[in-house]
């Protein structure tokens, strides 16, 4: 497929995931090499992000407002101070998990805008951690396309970038050399100083556990943190939070 | 011992369905730009929804059927009232208090104006779409229209947008912080 041949209607099926992974990789391809498809493809995206953003705030539906009255009357003063410390450390890795979107998080595929949009008004260096928690074919190929994505525009743009993939659960099994079709694209990607990688311990134990056998990762992958251990404490040091 | 069963089957339904309200309020007001139409019309969703439990046979399809529940609502609503209406406006000033900022409110207020200029069926789609996070067949599946004709309402939608928001600005768009609210 050349350059022409990427209509709008096909990179719309792209930026959507529509395409088979042939031709989604093909686009990927092109992107890197081509800034004038980049750019169409960001447009696209940003078209979308707009309007997902237009309605992330709305006015509260009287329903809600009636249900947290409802629930501010009837609980408010049921809530015992004892709890309130038990409730402030799980609150701590809740909101992490369901609402990382509080702490400068984008999801994956909305790098390309991202990015695009801060390599061009500044130099400083960015953090990024990229989370990659399942082993799905579309999830793993989306998010290591980001990946190379996010290392070329910063090399063309000469901007420092620090990145860490972290992986848990059916993630890990990404970094695992006898089971991972990505190993030879990951470890090209690991080539680069400033990307390192991590296997959450926890996951690496169970995994053992249910398996009954020694758990070996691609050389360079840092296995002795759990996900939780990585991730929090990188999201209050303000690094930019991407899930696969 | 089979009727409990039921009974609390249906109770877990119906809480279910109640979870999923406020994401249909915000679909609803995505294409009607109105706080207590929009109430309305989810009210009135899970109301058919839960009347019509028994026609919902797989759980797995739950966010489309509920959906297509809305949508039907939100269609019955325009041909009573008819193609021609006229919204009310959008949101006063009260409403935008939770927004960060008055640039970021301005970003809302563009976008969601030139979504209001789009024709309906294109503004449904994209919401449906880019808001919703639906896939095309599950669009297609809401909307009860062929695949081919929600990406071509889909594209053209994007393309309308594309439009009228790229020339809003670069500056404003560079500072624009991604969020997404699910």
């Amino acid at each position: 497929m050349s350059i022409d041949e990427m209509t709008e209607d096909k990179l719309n099926l792209f930026i959507d995931k529509q395409l088979d992974t042939d031709e989604m990789n093909e686009i990927h391809q092109a992107l890197l090499d081509d800034k004038v498809l980049r750019e169409r493809v960001c447009q696209l995206k940003a078209v979308r992000e707009l309007v997902g953003y237009a309605y992330s705030e709305v006015p509260p539906s009287r329903y809600e407002v009636t249900k947290q009255r409802n629930f501010n009357a009837i609980y408010t003063k049921a809530i015992a101070a004892s709890v309130t410390l038990v409730v402030g450390v799980l609150l701590g890795w809740a909101s992490y998990q369901y609402s990382p979107n509080a702490i400068n998080a984008v999801s994956a595929e909305n790098t390309f805008q991202y990015v695009a949009n801060h390599v061009t008004v500044d130099h400083l260096q960015r953090k990024i951690i990229l989370h990659i928690d399942s082993g799905d074919v579309q999830v793993v190929n989306a998010a290591l396309n980001e990946v190379e994505y996010l290392l070329a525009t910063y090399r063309n743009a000469k901007a420092p970038l620090k990145l860490d993939v972290v992986t848990n659960k059916t993630g890990i099994n990404i970094l695992r050399p006898e089971m991972s079709p990505y190993i030879n694209r990951i470890q090209q990607i690991a080539s680069n100083d400033n990307v390192s990688f991590f296997a959450c311990k926890r996951s690496i134990d169970k995994a053992r556990k249910k398996e009954g056998v020694e758990i070996v990762m691609m050389p360079g992958v840092v296995t002795d943190k759990t996900a939780k251990d990585i991730i929090p404490g990188r999201l209050q040091e303000g690094w930019v939070y991407i899930k696969a | 011992m089979k009727i409990v069963k039921n009974i609390l089957a249906a109770y877990s339904l119906k809480s279910e369905f109640a979870e999923r309200r406020n994401k249909l309020y915000r679909i609803a007001y995505s294409w009607c730009h109105d706080a207590a139409l929009a109430d309305d019309l989810a009210q009135e969703a899970i109301y058919k929804a839960i009347k019509n439990a028994a026609k919902l046979r797989d759980v797995g399809t739950m966010d489309s059927w509920l959906y297509r529940i809305l949508f039907n609502c939100w269609q019955d609503y325009l041909r009573v009232k008819g193609r021609n209406v006229e919204f009310v406006e959008m949101h006063d000033d009260a409403q935008l208090e939770h927004t960060e900022s008055y640039q970021q409110s301005q970003i809302v207020d563009r976008v969601r104006a030139s979504i209001e200029q789009l024709p309906m069926p294109l503004r449904e789609v994209v919401t449906l779409a880019d808001f919703a996070g639906f896939s095309y067949a599950e669009i297609a599946e809401i909307i009860d229209v062929p695949v081919g004709t929600v990406m071509s309402r889909l594209f053209r939608a994007r393309k309308n947008l594309k439009h009228q928001l790229l020339d809003f600005g670069s500056d404003e768009l560079v500072e624009f912080k991604l969020r997404r609210v699910k």
